[in-house]
């Protein structure tokens, strides 16, 4: 452990690895298609050559992507993902090479919403957003029972916790 | 604490108007003086088009008028708009951030005032802006906000002593205002505002020709031209003095028990107070001029600011003289101590920073190679340059955390030194990268509210320090 904390301890759910994997190759699948369409007509109509480089170089960094989206990273993104929620904390956790550490405290957290694509439905994940007055953070793969509990329990501590900053501050 | 609602004073329509005749003023000279013999097809339909508008503005305006209205219901104000489309927004009194109000010469005419009262949220619902009202009226619409927020604070459980004086700690001089003049450059105003005249004269008329003319004849007359410069140049030193005295005449900052207050203006008058528990956070800016001028400008973060012009109106007096703005800031927001000595980062950090990959050389070398293989000696000034700047932002960033209190430095070529409170950060990212764990550190960043967003990172703290900063923000506070 590099940092000397508290570290969050919640997995998510191994089937997320299958819907990234999925819906990467999809994604890359698609832009690879359009690459080659568009290839075929600069062949066909006789466009610059320059099109033609700069294509075969986006189509070379779609493949060297997809090899790392598909295969490499939605595993580690499932083994390095934690998360923890506690009465006064949301605690999050990700990244291998680049490690991110987030804390937000439940009294600024403004909204939780749950969210699932069909793809998720498939392996019956869900994906839960925390919104804060700031900016909003997803936590993904959870199972759909874990998913309804812990929106429920979000909810009921930011809940608990909602009221406008009025003591003043204890200062330095 | 209910009453009835209230109309604004008819001087709205005036006021609108004025505004309105602001806006329209170059596309009338244009449609019917400087274009007055044409008979083209689109210059007689602006024409039309230009006088339906101003029948639909004047109309509008009185309907707006005659519909319009608010009112104080226990806790909120509600405000009543739209003429056929109805609109009710509400906004609870506690939700109000801080309040501006500006007084234009069109307002003083009347002896009126502006209102505008701001709330932490975004978006159509931020702001509650009253465009006309008495100053009596003002008064009364604060003195609600007030009550308001002090029952809350007492209900808070915090005894507080009512002062209804406020102290005054600065006040604007001549002095001041010279050398604002001078650090702010408005002595060169001057030429953008005698371009954009030519410009827009030179579309009108053929002035190109005659300045051609007098051009010549001038450069024929060294000393025609020494003396015009020289006039030229007290103009503008004059010109910028009146600008900035507008901008910046008669500021003056105060306090009482609960708010914070900055008025300034000469002629039109701005005034800004916010909740001194609503500051969320201060920062100290310091451009080079300032710094070897010993100046220092401090800025109030608050979460109603809005994106308008007058940004400038939170902060305190831009051009104060450094030990002052401290002093004020001492005695108006005892919490937020702002400490000098600041300790640099170890050296480590320095190579870690100049290790980085040099993206910005790299892209010049690719272009470069491609376009014009003979100048390739720009990329090493290139590179010399992004080095230099990586070792200044070394070299000015440091970091301190006491008790509650948070303070970050940056700089280069403007300082800025940020201090908050852990109550105050909405949330915390630490973050390391394999590069970083091998020299032993982390990055910090963390969010203010503000208008926009106030993010703070800093790059290159000791992973030490980066753990027990998570810890410190992960202490429950009760």
């Amino acid at each position: 452990m590099y940092l000397n904390i508290e570290e969050p301890t919640e997995r998510i759910s191994t089937d997320a690895v299958k819907v990234w994997r999925i819906s990467n190759s999809l994604g890359h699948l698609l832009a690879l298609i359009i690459i080659a369409i568009l290839g075929f007509f600069s062949n066909m109509f006789g466009w610059f050559d320059w099109i033609n480089i700069v294509l075969y170089i986006i189509g070379g960094l779609a493949i060297l992507s997809a090899v790392f989206s598909i295969v490499i990273e939605p595993i580690y993104l499932q083994r390095t993902w934690r998360y923890q929620i506690d009465q006064q904390f949301v605690q999050l956790k990700h990244g291998k090479w680049q490690v991110k550490h987030t804390l937000i405290p439940m009294e600024k957290v403004e909204y939780v919403r749950s969210e699932q694509g069909p793809l998720m439905r498939m392996f019956n994940l869900y994906k839960i957003e925390i919104g804060t007055t700031t900016s909003n953070h997803v936590i993904p793969g959870i199972p759909s029972e874990e998913a309804k509990l812990l929106k429920a329990q979000i909810a009921t501590y930011a809940k608990i916790q909602d009221s406008d900053l009025v003591e003043g501050e204890t200062g330095a | 604490m209910t009453d009835d609602l209230k109309k604004y004073h008819p001087a709205i329509i005036i006021v609108d108007l004025v505004s309105f005749v602001k806006g329209i003023l170059w596309p009338f000279l244009f449609l019917f003086v400087i274009k007055a013999s044409s008979t083209a097809i689109w210059v007689t339909w602006g024409r039309y088009i230009l006088f339906i508008i101003t029948i639909w503005s004047i109309c509008s305006f009185i309907l707006k008028w005659y519909f319009y209205r608010y009112e104080i219901v226990g806790d909120s104000i509600v405000v009543h708009e739209g003429v056929f489309v109805k609109k009710q927004r509400t906004v609870a009194l506690d939700r109000i951030h801080n309040q501006k109000s500006n007084t234009t010469f069109v307002h003083k005419w009347f002896g009126l005032t502006s209102l505008t009262l701001e709330t932490g949220t975004s978006g159509e619902n931020a702001t509650f802006h009253f465009p006309v009202i008495t100053e009596v009226e003002k008064e009364r619409i604060l003195l609600h906000l007030e009550q308001k927020q002090d029952t809350f604070e007492d209900v808070a459980g915090e005894v507080i002593e009512k002062s209804p004086e406020r102290t005054i700690h600065f006040r604007s001089t001549k002095k001041d205002l010279i050398k604002a003049s001078f650090t702010s450059f408005s002595f060169l105003a001057i030429f953008p505002i005698l371009t954009a005249m030519y410009f827009n004269l030179d579309d009108f008329f053929q002035i190109e020709k005659t300045a051609k003319n007098a051009l010549d004849y001038l450069l024929g007359n060294d000393w025609m031209l020494i003396v015009i410069l020289v006039i030229a140049l007290a103009l503008s030193v004059l010109i910028g003095f009146i600008q900035t005295s507008i901008k910046y005449g008669n500021y003056v900052i105060s306090d009482d028990m609960e708010r914070i207050y900055i008025d300034k203006g000469v002629g039109k008058f701005v005034s800004f107070s916010i909740q001194k528990h609503k500051v969320q956070g201060v920062i100290v800016e310091q451009t080079i001029l300032k710094r070897l001028l010993g100046l220092a400008s401090i800025k109030l973060i608050s979460a109603g600011g809005s994106k308008e012009e007058d940004e400038e109106i939170s902060s305190l007096y831009p051009f104060m003289p450094k030990q002052e703005a401290y002093r004020v800031l001492q005695t108006i927001l005892p919490n937020y101590l702002i400490e000098e000595e600041m300790k640099r980062f170890p050296i480590k950090v320095l190579w870690l920073k100049l290790l980085h990959p040099y993206y910005v050389t790299i892209l010049v070398i690719i272009g470069l190679m491609i376009f014009k293989k003979e100048w390739l000696w720009v990329a090493a000034i290139v590179l010399g340059l992004s080095a230099i700047f990586r070792i200044l932002d070394y070299w000015f960033t440091s970091y301190i955390r006491h008790g509650n209190t948070v303070q970050i430095r940056k700089g280069g070529l403007t300082n800025e030194t940020f201090v908050t409170h852990r109550e105050r950060i909405q949330q915390i990212t630490v973050k390391h990268s394999w590069l970083q764990r091998k020299f032993g550190v982390a990055t910090l960043k963390f969010t203010n509210k503000s208008k926009p967003l106030h993010v703070s990172e800093l790059y290159g703290v000791s992973k030490e320090e980066a753990s027990s900063f998570y810890t410190w923000y992960n202490t429950p506070t009760k």
